[in-house]
């Protein structure tokens, strides 16, 4: 699938993550900021990748502001990013997670 | 929704929660009025001229537990302004939840791209939330954040290839006069190629789609050598200029000039290949003859200044203003001569909707 609208998801709190999902050119892109991103980034973006795959997109830019968001965070909201930049945010598909 | 955490903002002092909730603040109220302006003084923040605070669409405040405001900010547009956290060290992610808020309250209105104006020292906590420089002077910073940038608006121009001369132009247009179009073949004597760019921000008697095609029709003869652009977010707009379009003191509309002029200078004239910018010259309005000398001083050397001497007609300088007024006064024989025949044409068939505008308020002796 493709997205075609931007949608937001997350806070600037601590312990969460702030996802920006928009249109993409064809495939996956991150920018991530983080103070843990030496550390983590690598597991930060793959973890947005994996939610991402599970939902059949394919093509999407996404901008990920992490505060210290557990794995579990990071797929919550990038998975609600997600579902609000398709239209579905009322019926998510659970089984992504 | 499923998924947000609930509604409650948390901020910590002294490692233990409390509930401060992010609340709305109705700057209306003339004691949250005082305690807003005499916080955000304490801060630094002192200006608060009615041509900033006016266009304000929200407030948000965060107060400790003896109702003391200890943190807000507020949105005009897609614009944050009016940013201010206490400095007590105790207090942890106040500057956060702010600007979450925010965010995330214009996004629920579907605005994802966003600016803030801040000076230099606080440049970093912006960045550290996901902001990204467009330009900076030495007083100012403008930030982005959010599905578009300058990069990729640069990147939607069209480009000329090779090395030739090519000279920039910035119109409002308020409409496309005879003036407008002298200056851009003065450019074209000198110059190979002449990007125009016409004012976005809608502000203006003419709205910005009309102001953009009757600036194409009235060049369509040259459209071999100029190149129309919306000027978007990055020139004349309510982020980078909103005194443009606004009564505003001197100070002000130095400051957001030199920064209009800096976007130019390091962002677009060198994604351009710009290598000289034109004004006109200005004899009457006072913003614009503050902002053709701040362009002058802030874009040389390193690109050409050319503020080239007005146009006349009879004697007299041929001003977009002069035309607004003929419409107002319903006047519009004696502009045949100062403007293309589109712009005439256009201002003849929709001379009742024009002055409907001005009817219900649309200043038209501003820019």
């Amino acid at each position: 699938m493709e997205i075609e609208n931007t949608a937001l998801a997350g806070t600037l709190e601590s312990s969460d993550i702030q996802i920006m999902i928009s249109k993409g050119d064809g495939k996956i892109t991150i920018e991530l900021e983080s103070d843990v991103k030496k550390e983590f980034g690598d597991e930060i973006e793959s973890v947005i990748k994996q939610t991402l795959a599970a939902s059949n997109i394919e093509s999407a830019k996404v901008k990920a502001v992490d505060k210290g968001a557990l794995n579990c965070v990071i797929r919550a909201r990038t998975l609600t990013a997600a579902n609000r930049a398709l239209g579905i945010a009322d019926k998510p598909s659970w089984e992504v997670l | 929704m499923l998924l947000e955490k609930c509604k409650s903002e948390k901020s910590t002092k002294n490692g233990e929660t409390m509930n401060n909730e992010v609340v709305d603040l109705n700057l209306a109220e003339p004691t949250i009025f005082r305690q807003w302006t005499l916080f955000m003084e304490n801060r630094g923040i002192i200006n608060f001229d009615s041509s900033e605070t006016r266009v304000i669409d929200s407030t948000i405040g965060i107060f400790d537990d003896s109702d003391r405001l200890i943190a807000t900010g507020s949105s005009s547009g897609n614009i944050l302004k009016y940013i201010a956290v206490s400095d007590d060290e105790s207090y942890t992610g106040l500057f956060n939840s702010i600007v979450s808020t925010l965010v995330s309250r214009l996004a629920q209105r579907g605005i994802f791209h966003v600016f803030v104006f801040t000076n230099p020292e606080h440049m970093a906590s912006f960045e550290f939330v996901g902001f990204k420089k467009v330009a900076q002077t030495d007083f100012i910073v403008l930030l982005e954040n959010g599905d578009q940038t300058i990069e990729s608006y640069l990147q939607s121009l069209p480009r000329i290839e090779g090395n030739p001369k090519i000279a920039g132009i910035v119109m409002n247009a308020n409409p496309f006069t005879q003036g407008h179009r002298y200056l851009v073949e003065q450019a074209l004597l000198q110059n190979d190629f002449v990007y125009v760019f016409v004012v976005s921000a809608d502000y203006s008697l003419f709205n910005s789609q009309e102001r953009y095609d009757l600036v194409k029709k009235g060049l369509s003869d040259l459209s071999s050598r100029v190149i129309i652009v919306a000027g978007g977010d990055y020139i004349i707009s309510a982020a980078t200029f909103p005194a443009y379009f606004l009564k505003s003191n001197e100070n002000t509309i130095e400051y957001q000039s030199e920064l209009d002029a800096q976007i130019f200078k390091e962002r677009i004239a060198k994604a351009l290949g710009i290598s000289s910018r034109f004004l006109g010259s200005e004899p009457f309005s006072k913003t614009t003859g503050i902002y053709n000398r701040v362009v002058q001083e802030t874009l040389e050397p390193d690109i050409n200044v050319h503020i080239v001497e007005r146009k006349k007609n009879d004697g007299r300088y041929v001003t977009a203003t002069e035309v607004r007024k003929a419409i107002k006064n319903n006047k519009i024989d004696s502009i045949e001569k100062l403007v293309p025949d589109s712009t005439y044409d256009f201002i003849k068939s929709n001379l009742g909707r024009l002055q409907n505008r001005i009817e219900r308020g649309m200043n038209i002796n501003g820019n």
